[in-house]
């Protein structure tokens, strides 16, 4: 396999994962499969796919300026990459977008629905428009390849220099607009990111990183294809590209001092760190590396600066993202491996796409020659042997489906089965209550329970039902069994149902037909009822009517236990007129430590919410 | 008139009456503990909560429903709107479920289904059904000390500060919602302090569609002006070049 081989056998590997992980996200929901929350409502696929990625792709704009506008014709070899890589780069924000989007097929509504205050419906519109003009832009290229349809490219051609400028128009305008959207959020933004001109360093930082792809995308090809490298066109770039970061960090760092927040980047705080790396890897070492011309007409130190800036420039997507909102919304978001996977098979997609149109269309001045093929291909038939070795192109193409299906099943395994199917709910088990006259019930053990008089209830309930009042079941061969014994769960309903044990022959052997009646389907609604064979299951005149194979959650069974005797009593008896309200039996007090969970953000797992599940009104 | 409710911290016993009404009303269910909850009680099935602070104190906590509501200005689709009354509602046909809202809210007030595969934004939209029908919401009809009243915002603002001037003592000389973030229609008086309502203590008097205005103002100028400078650079340097042409042809004319 040579390096196009490997490389495209990887990226249908990462396609596989994502097609499986994008299909569980579409019929689970974004809960089952993102580690995205209330309080941070956007994740990777906002931070990464969608800021990043139109960032990224902002080489089209940046070289069709140069090259168009300012005619500077040395730079006419990246042209063509550079507008293909930028159409690419939003089809691929959009299809990202598709995924994070929870109602992606009303997509089109910002169409008909205005709302012009909004920084998103003017980005919306913008990558709309300017993907539109860069299909224009682009397709003359592949259209060369058919010569009956000369006149629609001909037609095209003519309108290049318009469809050129207007994409710049369109560039400005949303490249910015994507910093404007942080404008509404200076309370969560970092004070050392946030400010009044975000949209001006957002389109700053998009040339400088426009600039940066071109380079680094011609080095990838020129080490992925074996083509010439283009070392003094690089480096010529790159001396522009260093001016513009030049302006982007007189910009930052001017906007803080003018702010006076000039102390902050010193402050040893998290955030401060994250700055300093950030300025340091997106602006002032690319800086200083392309500013040495030893170091810029160097392979290597290309290489190392690119590199440098693409991934500074993603950091302070991510940075302004919500990295950096840890502070305000207080909750710590880490990306689940499903989201990093659909972002990296977004991008393989694109990329795959990418190498498709360079070995097909007339982008380079020299088209590679088939990688398939490519350094040394063997024949497809051996004469010395007579075995028939396959042709290459189909080994290729084999291998790379083989990459793709197996890892769309190794996806499907990967994915948690408790995260798509607990719906997001917390299982707890029930601690049972402990106490002799006095029980002290608090399922989930947490200090917010009730403190349960016991004794005092019984001597209240002698004259009704006694304790058949609350006692409705008792477990085979036990008789006064506990609440915990059947409503296992805090939140969640219990199966106490065992079918399997009642079934197999390791337990009590029961034939199918004792329970499911003969001529009929056997289900679970046709079946003999529990207590058909477990006479003594169902307690006496008790007034809980217990029914189906589900105990409902220990809350539920709690609360509709004791909340309407509750409430009957509290309007019979004068002097307690509060015993149907929740602090009748709760102490809502909760101890001191506990208080900082109240304010914002869920926290470790292990830390049960302090606030008690409201009720269905009690009446 | 533009509507508004007043809750009184000192007065509220924290009996969640208003949580199970709210419920009642909106057709919710039971709720249970979500990873992707917050630890404030709010989520798509309670849009009304009840945070329990020491000494009694009972915060309920809800949309503030803003006077210039950052969610609306946000919403690329005016899913989210303000409606004449004073409610910001939310329409479920327009929505695509961006989030920005949820981002741009500084109280932190909209949940998402994150449950669901068809999710939807959810907030409390102050019973707008029962307000077109002439009733109040269902958490102020049931709250049994009348520590949250529903009423007309100027008349709850006069009656808010006299409270404060009849018990000085009692509470702390501050209407929350009155002036922060360009006023709310759901205020507050209280003998401690709310700042922690929201994402910073203080949020200042400027509206937050304010913050974003000047950008989206420049929008059409920078357009325009963008291409008019691509234009005119493009323009000189053609001249340029024409007349280095023209030049090298009078240079080279044989």
């Amino acid at each position: 396999m040579n390096r196009v081989q490997t490389t495209k056998t990887f990226l249908w590997f990462i396609l596989g994962l994502a097609s499986a992980v994008g299909i569980t996200r579409f019929i689970f929901g974004l809960g089952a499969t993102t580690n995205l929350s209330d309080a941070t409502p956007w994740g990777l696929w906002i931070g990464f796919d969608v800021l990043s990625g139109v960032s990224l792709a902002a080489g089209g704009f940046v070289i069709t300026a140069l090259f168009y506008v300012m005619r500077r014709e040395e730079f006419h070899p990246f042209v063509k990459p550079a507008v293909l890589t930028a159409f690419l780069g939003y089809v691929a924000v959009v299809v990202g977008l598709l995924f994070d989007l929870g109602l992606p097929w009303n997509i089109w509504h910002m169409i008909i629905f205005w709302n012009p205050h909004s920084p998103l419906f003017e980005v919306g519109w913008c990558v709309m428009l300017y993907t539109t003009v860069l299909l224009l832009e682009f397709s003359p290229v592949p259209l060369e390849e058919f010569s009956r349809y000369a006149r629609i490219r001909n037609f095209l051609m003519k309108f290049r220099f318009p469809l050129i400028l207007l994409g710049i128009m369109l560039s400005t305008l949303h490249q910015s607009s994507l910093g404007s959207l942080f404008l509404i959020m200076p309370f969560k933004l970092h004070p050392l990111w946030y400010s009044n001109i975000l949209p001006i360093h957002f389109f700053v930082s998009a040339i400088a990183l426009g600039f940066m792809m071109v380079i680094f995308e011609s080095l990838v090809s020129h080490w992925l294809y074996l083509k010439d490298s283009e070392t003094d066109r690089i480096a010529r770039l790159a001396k522009i590209a260093v001016w513009v970061l030049g302006v982007y960090f007189v910009l930052r760092i001017g906007d803080i001092a003018l702010s006076g927040e000039l102390g902050l980047i010193f402050s040893g705080s998290w955030e401060a760190g994250l700055f300093i790396t950030e300025m340091l890897v997106s602006t002032i070492l690319p800086v200083i590396i392309f500013s040495i011309p030893k170091l810029r007409y160097n392979h290597r130190w290309q290489w190392v600066g690119s590199i440098m800036v693409v991934f500074g420039m993603v950091f302070n997507r991510i940075n302004v993202g919500g990295l950096t909102m840890i502070r305000a919304t207080g909750d710590i978001y880490l990306p689940s491996w499903m989201e990093i996977v659909v972002s990296m098979g977004v991008v393989s997609g694109a990329v795959l796409v990418f190498m498709f149109a360079i070995e097909k269309f007339h982008i380079w001045e020299e088209r590679p020659r088939h990688p398939e093929a490519y350094p040394f291909a063997p024949a497809a038939f051996d004469r010395a042997s007579g075995a028939w070795l396959g042709s290459p192109l189909m080994a290729a193409g084999t291998r790379y489906s083989l990459a793709f299906v197996f890892s769309f099943a190794i996806g499907f395994a990967l994915i948690p089965d408790t995260k798509i199917h607990s719906e997001g709910a917390e299982t707890i088990p029930v601690v049972r209550a402990r106490g002799g006259d006095t029980l002290f019930v608090d399922g989930n053990f947490n200090n917010y329970g009730v403190t349960f008089k016991h004794l005092l209830h019984t001597e209240i309930t002698k004259n009704e039902q006694g304790c058949a009042t609350c006692h409705h079941m008792n477990i085979p061969l036990d008789k006064n069994s506990g609440c915990w014994e059947c409503h296992k769960k805090m939140f969640t309903p219990t199966d106490i149902f065992n079918h399997d044990w009642h079934s197999s022959a390791a337990g009590a052997a029961i034939p199918c037909r004792v329970c499911h009646p003969a001529g009929q389907q056997r289900r679970m609604e046709t079946a003999k009822k529990c207590d058909a064979c477990h006479l003594d299951l169902f307690v006496q005149n008790s007034p809980v009517k217990a029914d189906g194979y589900m105990a409902v959650a220990y809350t539920d069974a709690m609360h509709t236990l004791c909340v309407p005797c509750h409430v009957k009593k509290a309007t019979e008896l004068a002097d307690k007129p509060d015993l149907g309200l929740c602090p009748a039996c709760h102490n809502i007090n909760p101890p001191q430590e506990r208080l900082e969970l109240l304010k914002y953000g869920r926290t470790e797992r292990s830390l049960k919410p302090v606030i008690l599940p409201p009720q269905k009104s009690s009446n | 008139m533009s509507v508004a409710i007043l809750t009184d911290i000192t007065k509220c016993i924290g009996c969640l009456e208003c949580v199970a009404a709210c419920k009642k009303e909106n057709n919710l269910k039971m709720d249970v503990p979500r990873e992707w909850q917050k630890m404030d009680g709010l989520s798509a099935q309670n849009w009304t909560s009840i945070l329990s602070l020491p000494d009694n104190h009972y915060v309920r906590k809800q949309c503030r429903h803003c006077i210039d509501p950052a969610c609306a200005s946000a919403c690329p689709v005016g899913a989210l709107h303000k409606t004449v009354e004073g409610v910001v509602i939310y329409d479920n046909d327009k929505c695509l479920g961006c989030r920005y809202c949820m981002m741009a809210c500084p109280y932190g007030i909209p949940r998402y289904d994150w449950d669901q595969n068809v999710p939807y934004i959810r907030k409390c939209i102050m019973c707008y059904q029962r307000l077109t029908e002439g009733r109040q919401p269902a958490c102020t009809e049931a709250c049994p000390k009348q520590a949250t009243i529903f009423g007309d915002r100027e008349e709850l603002l006069r009656l808010a500060h006299q409270r404060i001037k009849e018990q000085p003592d009692l509470y702390i000389n501050k209407v929350w919602g009155e002036h922060e973030i360009g006023g709310t229609s759901v205020l507050y008086i209280s003998d401690i302090d709310l700042g922690f309502l929201a994402y910073q203590p203080d949020l200042g008097p400027q509206a937050l569609s304010r913050t974003t205005a000047p950008a989206m103002n420049a929008v059409p100028f920078a357009f325009v002006g963008m291409g008019a400078v691509m234009y005119g650079i493009n323009w000189v340097i053609r001249r340029r070049m024409n007349i280095g042409k023209d030049g090298n042809k009078e240079g080279t004319h044989e």
